[in-house]
């Protein structure tokens, strides 16, 4: 068990190696309760989210930069008037009053109060529920075949569920009826097609008090599809080779430019402003040397611890930045010159996933894809590469019907 | 994680407070990690050996086990000559976790100062220092 946001959490369960991997073959379930999630409700809901929240939610959904509508959700994050980041969150749109935001555990008070103090003179209710919702993650390819059994109306919460997309909510109420989400035992949940892994998967969110028996509801019914719960060690190496943030070590206390992430932001058509004004927009537009953020990937499973002494060197040995996260994605390996995946289609007869080491460093290079850095922790100097995508074939995206 | 009474700590054996053991095979003595260090470090990803004919002192640090979540370092027993590395880790390195003791062996050494073997802790005492 660790110390994680304020909560006791398991490391892993059986072993963060079978956990990692069952995620990418069959599924797997993580707590993430400790998740914290605040409802912003009222006329103005929309304005002060305007206001606040990176995504300009008229124009946020898809390459076609559709607005958000009821039934949707997105990624985004809450800055500073500096532009740093306070924290990432996933926003739901219930309606053009209502919306639900989940951020990190134990940020439920800090964003609730910056919402707040931006909401002077608005018509908003802010709520932290902070521990009064229950929340976890099924995440995998088979997730979706576990939740058809689980469902007492698989088909019409399925039919056109969308990347991104959720439906129902856990206390029944403002849920149209035909429109509930519930499971066979009769909790109504919110499911949203999300996660944190990278892979095909949903975040089922329901009454605190009927979490343990989803659990066990989800652990039982998916025991035919090989589904096992999985704790804060396989949650981090799945997202780390997910390309994936984890907020306040990887985008934190600094500008939020020149990351894999600055899709959150509200650019406009050829990228030279903001399609809205918002809290930070301001100094990142008058920001012209910031450090790059850029995912790496390692020759093997071995990493270097990351403290403040952990340095990244160019080719030449001098210091250019320091490192982030360094995990191991335990489903991937390299055959010959090409990575695989233990879920890739075309991965070679026999292959194993010896695993690679991966993660994020920040340097004041811009350095590109391909170019080789050394990560030194005072004791191992280990040779890696910059790339844009680390673990290959990730599944979040496939579309519902050809994975049921 | 195992509690404390369910490790695994063969009588014949002795053991450092850096959870390595120590077993003597004639005239060479074999070197791995603890039932204790494995379960602690989860499933291991990578074992990093030195190469036959490295001689290192008591305390050196002579190569790394690599987890998922961390690395930690292997330190010297006894001093001596590393006169044969497991080599079947590089391909299993779950061989640490599966079986410490056995298959997990890491290096086999020549030891230079037997008097170190003394100092060694047994069974019990290795014991003692993992309850406190």
């Amino acid at each position: 068990m660790a110390p994680f946001g304020g909560y006791e959490m398991p490391l892993w369960y059986s072993s963060a190696k079978d956990e990692h991997l069952c995620v990418l073959t069959n599924a797997g379930l993580f707590d993430t309760s400790h998740m914290a999630a605040i409802t912003i409700e009222g006329a103005d809901a929309s304005s002060l989210l305007q206001k606040c929240f990176s995504k300009d939610l008229k124009q946020c959904v898809g390459p076609l930069k559709k607005p958000l509508t009821s039934g949707l959700c997105t990624y985004g994050v809450f800055l500073n008037e500096a532009g740093h980041v306070i924290d990432d969150a996933i926003l739901y749109k219930f309606e053009e009053k209502r919306y639900l935001c989940v951020v990190n555990a134990g940020m439920g008070e800090k964003i609730s109060r910056h919402l707040q103090t931006h909401a002077t003179s608005l018509s908003v209710q802010i709520r932290d529920l902070t521990d009064q919702v229950g929340k976890m993650d099924l995440q995998g390819p088979k997730s979706g075949k576990i939740l058809q059994k689980a469902l007492r109306n698989p088909d019409t919460v399925f039919e056109g569920m969308r990347y991104f997309s959720f439906k129902g909510t856990w206390d029944g109420t403002g849920v149209p009826s035909g429109q509930e989400v519930t499971l066979q035992d009769g909790t109504s949940i919110l499911l949203s097609r999300s996660g944190y892994t990278g892979e095909f998967g949903f975040e089922i969110f329901c009454e605190p008090e009927r979490t343990e028996s989803v659990w066990n509801l989800l652990l039982e019914i998916g025991k035919e599809e090989g589904v096992i719960p999985c704790g804060l060690a396989a949650r981090d190496s799945l997202r780390a080779g997910a390309v994936l943030p984890l907020s306040h070590q990887d985008i934190g206390g600094w500008p939020f430019l020149r990351n894999p992430w600055i899709f959150a932001l509200p650019y406009n058509k050829n990228q030279t402003g903001f399609t809205k004004d918002f809290v930070g927009g301001e100094s990142l537009l008058a920001i012209h040397d910031a450090d790059y953020t850029l995912p790496f990937i390692g020759k093997d499973p071995r990493k270097v611890s990351v403290s403040e002494n952990t340095r990244v060197l160019d080719p030449t040995d001098t210091p250019i930045g320091n490192v982030l996260t360094c995990v191991t994605d335990m489903g991937i390996g390299k055959t010959g010159e090409k990575i695989y995946s233990v879920a890739s289609p075309d991965k070679p007869k026999d292959f194993v996933p010896k695993g690679l080491s991966c993660g994020f460093v920040k340097v004041t290079k811009a350095l590109k894809e391909g170019d080789t850095i050394k990560l030194s922790d005072g004791r191992r100097r280990i040779p890696v590469t910059i790339t844009y995508d680390i673990r290959p074939d990730r599944t979040a995206r496939v579309p519902i019907r050809s994975m049921l | 994680m195992k509690e404390i009474s369910e490790l695994i700590l063969p009588e014949d054996i002795r053991y450092t407070e850096d959870h390595e053991w120590a077993r003597q095979e004639g005239d060479t003595v074999r070197v791995g990690i603890s039932d204790y260090a494995q379960d602690q470090l989860g499933d291991i990803v990578f074992v990093e050996l030195p190469a036959v004919g490295d001689s290192f002192n008591k305390g050196d640090e002579f190569g790394t086990v690599e987890s998922v979540k961390t690395v930690s370092e292997l330190y010297m027993p006894l001093s001596g000559e590393v006169v044969a590395i497991n080599e079947e880790l590089a391909d299993h390195p779950e061989y640490v976790n599966t079986d410490p003791y056995g298959k997990g062996w890491m290096i086999e050494i020549k030891p230079s100062a037997l008097d170190e073997w003394d100092s060694l802790l047994d069974k019990d005492a290795y014991l003692k220092g993992l309850e406190e």
